[in-house]
Parts: structure tokens; C-alpha cells; sequence
């Protein structure tokens, strides 16, 4: 049992070597946020911040373009997981409850274009919107981030749709519900997790896009991700303020992402292990 | 074992029977109306593009015609033709693919060790390792690389520091992007450490599906731990390996955020990769045919990986 005792204590030590070293860019991330400008460009690297400040922070904040970005942010990713997760619903919907001609191929479609990279997508989308004129504006931005929100939310949902029991629908269109009401008032309450779990997946892969946005946009039209990238420098970044936006911009999508992990883990892989 | 496979059984007998018409003419066109919203954005954003830039990749765009509106012209496999012809795209195709692989076969064993680590560690580390990979797992992906990038700043950066302090190493103001072998170096490094974490959770989270019975009645037997994970955990965890390798093999072979952010948005030829390539002949170069070539090639190149992904997903999806 000795043995078996210091195997484990070594087995420990290995894994919180490994937990440290994976942790270590994010806390680095941290640290050089609340360093002040002289501790950030140091010969010898300070591993905690001596003197504690939110300089960085304030710099950052009044940054030109900053808040508009925010703003941004917060209109385009509200405004399409709204939009992606209602029309996400109503198509799950369709292919968790019926059996139609043409069901399996939106399934197909749904699947393939998780896969296909969008910045190959980008072009024809750039060329299409410069046409209509909705380059360099928000709708055109949120109409776009619908293809990253969409394809999984109605893949997500069919899953908790999937889940309420057929027998629920038939007892209640029994009790004299229409089909319609049995869609919001026994399937609707009864998937709101997976509506929960939806939209917040949605918001960050929306919060996180900045290529698109830097692409089909201009400065002024940025979210908050275009105005970190903008801010890098092949030298001489200011890495103070970089890493002080990088953590306020992180910080909603880290905090969400907790929240629903479970569920984008299991999105990705559903059915590998139990059948 | 249904562990591996879905059992025939767990296919419900809607998929045969039929749905039972209950309202003819109104309900019929129930699942149309529903599913009319989302056929609309995929076919605008996505069939509508892909058909676009197949056809763009076969005519000539100019930004003469971008801006006039003008049709363009037919080129027919002009722009085919240059790219394949082109040295420096098999450059790329080859660097793509040797990134890509060396990406997916460190992760995915990297995330295999780390989870057969999990199960031997006591709980609370098992907790500070969770914990830890979470944090990673949240951080976005262009944070995540300019994070990366300060870590090894020329100048003032953590890592340079560490390794100048082995003996006998002079690592002060090394610069890691100019070698491009370092630098793509720098780059695997990344995506590795931002792809453990959901391997590692998930092979983790399978591993638990390995009934006890069987391991135990394996080590009466008088199996070895390593007979035990050859014999035992593995087949049975082979399809969830499966699944997350495809799903490695087309996020890498996509790899893009990565480094165009490790070089600040302008990254040097030898920091191409296709997705890479793709983009910065499309809108650094204003090239959208030739952007569209490559985008078509890459997709092409991934297809058959994506074919295989899409088809275990599909049973899935068929079958509930």
C-alpha cells in the first residue's frame, strides 16, 4: 500500500504541474493587466504584480473606439441570437417533430456547415453585401453572424425537443390544445434550458467572431474583438492595456462558457459513447 | 457492448411507422412553415454563397467590375490553372497538412495521457486540473493568441526570460518569428494548449463509461495496467476517439485565428496556411477569384474528413 500511496503523490504532482502550465498564459493575462506601465517591460519579469493598479484598465477604457466597440458588441451579438434562436426553435421544431420530405437533408445541410470555414464563405458573402450596399453596417454583420449562431442552436435544441416525451404533445392536443399550442405551452417551457444553453453558445461564438466584422466593416463599425486585434502591433504593442481589454472582453464569454460547458461538450461528440 | 454502437433497438419506431396524420391539408404543411426560416438564412448564407464563389472561381473579377457592378468574365479553369501550377501553393498545401497533423497527433494524445491522468489523481487535483482547462477552454481564441504572442515577446517576453535562465542558453530579445520553424513552432504550441482541454474532457468523460466490472475482472485475470488500456479501455473508447480526432483533423486543417493574429493581422508568406492564403489573396490582394480557387481547393482537401464526421453525426440525428 506504500507503494501505491507515493505512486499516487507522483501521479498529484504531474497533474498539477500540467495545471499550472495551462493556467499560467491566463493568469499571465491577469497579471500584466494590473501591472503599471514600468513593471509590464521589465528585464526580469515581476510574477506578481508589486503594486497593484487599474491604469490599464482606465487606458483601455477611454481607448478611442472602445466603448463604440462595446456597444457594437452588444448590439450585433443581442440582436442575432435573438433572431438565431427563434427561428433555431421553430426548426428544430420541424425536424424533431415531424417526419417531412426534405428533413433529411436540412439535417445534412446543418451538420456540413459547422464544418466549412468561413473565411472561405467570406468572400462571395462580401461581394453579395457590398452589392446591397450593407457593408460597413451593423445589420449587415448580425444578418451574417446568423449562419454562426443558426446551424447549432437548431442541433442543440432538437436535441432537448427530442427529449420532451411524444406523450406530452398527445395528452394535451387530447385536453383540447391546437398543435401550435402545444408547441408553447408544453415544448417551449420544457426545452428553456436548451433555449438558455442556446443562446449563451450563440453569444459567444458571436462575441468572439472578428474576422468577419474586420472584413465587411470599418473602424467605427468594430466590435470589441476587431478593436483587440487592431491593437496589436508586430512591435512595439502596448501590452498593459492590450492584455487589460483582453481581459474585460474575455470576461462575459468565460463566465457564460461555464455555465453551459457540459452542453458544448456533449453537442460535439453526442452519441460517441452511450448510443 | 452497447457502449460502442447504438443498438439496433434504440431506433424508435416513429422512423418506420410514419407520423400518424392526424390533421389532414393544415398539418401536413406544419413542419414546411416551420423549417421555412431556417431553409431561408441557410440558403441565403449559405447556399447562395457557395454557389457564388464556385462560379467566382471560374471567371475573372476585377475591382473595376467590383465597383461598376459589371458581370465578370468567364475564365474558365484560368484561375485553376495558375494556382496549381503555382509552387508556392503546394508550399502551403504541404505546410497546411504537416501543421495540421503534427496539431491533431499531439493534441489528441496529449488529451488521451491527460485523461487517463485524471483518473489517477487524487480529487482535489483532478479539481485544480478541471478548473485550470475550463479557464482555457473559455478564453477566445484571438485573446488566447495575443497572449501567446506576449508570452514570447521579443523584448519583454515571459518565456525568453525562463530559458535564458537555463544554463548556458542565451535566449535575451530572441525573437521567435523569424525562424518561421520557431514560429510555426510557437503556433502548434498554441493550438495544442487551446485543444487539450475539450480532448482531455471528453476522453476523460468517456473513459468513466468503462463499466468497472470489466477492468476488474481484467485484473484478477492478472492484466497489467498497460494490458488493461490496450485491451480494454481503448476499444471501447475508440469511437469517441474517432469522433474527436475528425473533429481535430478539420478544425486544423481550417487553422486560421491562430496566426493571423500571431502576426498581427499581417502575416509574412511563410506564416500562410490555407484558410490563411485564401483570405489574404481574396481581400489583401483584392484576387477574389483566385481567393475563391483556393477557398474551393481547401474545402475539397477537407471533404472526404468532414464526409466521415457529418455521417456519425447523421446517425444520430436519424435516429431519434
Amino acid at each position: 500500500m506504500v507503494r501505491r500511496r507515493s505512486a499516487t503523490l507522483a501521479w498529484n504532482a504531474i497533474g498539477l504541474a500540467f495545471a499550472l502550465v495551462m493556467v499560467f498564459p491566463v493568469y499571465w493575462m491577469l497579471a500584466t493587466a494590473f501591472k503599471p506601465a514600468n513593471e509590464v517591460q521589465t528585464f526580469t519579469p515581476q510574477l506578481v504584480p508589486l503594486h497593484p493598479t487599474l491604469d490599464n484598465f482606465r487606458s483601455v477604457w477611454h481607448a478611442p473606439n472602445f466603448l463604440v466597440d462595446l456597444e457594437n458588441s452588444l448590439i450585433i451579438t443581442l440582436t442575432s441570437v435573438a433572431i438565431g434562436v427563434v427561428v433555431g426553435f421553430l426548426g428544430a421544431l420541424a425536424i424533431a417533430r415531424f417526419r417531412f420530405y426534405g428533413r433529411r437533408a436540412i439535417i445534412l445541410v446543418i451538420l456540413m456547415v459547422q464544418m466549412i470555414p468561413f473565411t472561405a464563405l467570406l468572400i462571395p458573402l462580401y461581394l453579395t453585401l457590398n452589392r446591397v450596399q450593407l457593408t460597413n453596417t451593423l445589420p449587415g454583420v448580425i444578418l451574417t453572424y446568423l449562419i454562426l449562431v443558426l446551424p447549432y442552436t437548431v442541433w442543440m435544441l432538437r436535441g432537448f425537443i427530442v427529449n420532451v416525451p411524444r406523450e406530452l404533445d398527445e395528452a394535451a392536443m387530447v385536453d383540447g390544445c391546437t398543435r401550435l399550442q402545444t408547441f408553447y405551452k408544453v415544448i417551449l417551457p420544457l426545452t428553456a434550458p436548451g433555449l438558455v444553453a442556446a443562446a449563451i453558445y450563440g453569444f459567444i461564438q458571436t462575441w468572439n467572431e472578428f474576422i468577419i466584422i474586420n472584413t465587411l466593416n470599418g473602424a467605427s463599425k468594430w466590435n470589441l474583438m476587431a478593436f483587440l486585434a487592431a491593437n496589436q502591433t508586430l512591435r512595439g504593442t502596448t501590452w498593459g492595456p492590450l492584455m487589460a481589454g483582453a481581459t474585460l472582453t474575455s470576461l462575459p464569454v468565460v463566465i457564460f462558457f461555464l455555465i453551459i460547458q457540459r452542453n458544448v461538450a456533449l453537442g460535439l461528440t453526442a452519441g460517441a459513447v452511450k448510443g | 457492448m452497447d457502449v460502442l454502437e447504438s443498438p439496433p433497438e434504440a431506433r424508435p419506431a416513429v422512423v418506420t411507422g410514419g407520423p400518424r396524420r392526424r390533421r389532414r391539408g393544415s398539418g401536413r404543411l406544419t413542419p414546411y412553415l416551420l423549417s421555412l426560416p431556417t431553409l431561408v438564412v441557410l440558403a441565403g448564407l449559405l447556399a447562395f454563397p457557395l454557389v457564388r464563389m464556385t462560379m467566382l472561381s471560374f471567371q475573372r473579377l476585377t475591382l473595376r467590375d467590383l465597383f461598376t457592378g459589371a458581370a465578370p468574365q468567364w475564365a474558365g479553369f484560368a484561375n485553376y490553372t495558375t494556382v496549381l501550377s503555382d509552387g508556392f501553393f503546394w508550399t502551403v498545401v504541404l505546410r497546411t497538412i504537416v501543421v495540421a497533423a503534427i496539431c491533431v497527433a499531439v493534441s489528441v494524445l496529449a488529451g488521451l495521457l491527460i485523461a487517463l491522468l485524471m483518473h489517477r489523481v487524487s480529487g482535489w487535483v483532478r479539481l485544480a486540473m478541471m478548473v485550470a482547462m475550463m479557464l482555457v477552454w473559455a478564453l477566445p481564441q484571438l485573446v488566447a493568441t495575443q497572449v501567446f504572442t506576449w508570452l514570447v515577446d521579443t523584448d519583454w517576453g515571459v518565456l525568453n526570460w525562463m530559458l535564458d535562465k537555463l544554463p548556458g542558453v542565451d535566449f535575451s530579445n530572441h525573437s521567435w518569428f523569424v525562424d518561421p520553424v520557431q514560429g510555426w513552432g510557437v503556433i502548434i504550441a498554441l493550438v495544442v494548449w487551446g485543444a487539450v482541454p475539450f480532448l482531455a474532457i471528453s476522453l476523460y468523460a468517456g473513459l468513466s463509461q468503462v463499466p468497472k466490472e470489466l477492468v476488474e475482472a481484467a485484473t484478477v485475470d492478472g492484466a497489467g495496467a498497460w494490458q488493461t488500456l490496450r485491451r480494454i479501455k481503448l476499444p471501447i473508447l475508440s469511437p469517441l476517439i474517432v469522433v474527436v480526432t475528425t473533429l481535430s483533423v478539420i478544425w486544423d486543417m481550417g487553422l486560421f485565428t491562430q496566426v493571423y493574429i500571431a502576426r498581427a493581422s499581417k502575416p509574412e508568406l511563410d506564416y500562410y496556411s490555407l484558410a490563411v492564403y485564401a483570405y489574404q489573396e481574396a481581400f489583401a490582394r483584392s484576387n477574389y477569384s483566385g481567393g475563391s480557387a483556393i477557398a474551393i481547393l481547401t474545402v475539397l482537401l477537407v471533404l472526404g474528413v468532414m464526409a466521415f464526421y457529418v455521417r456519425q453525426m447523421f446517425r444520430i440525428g436519424e435516429a431519434d
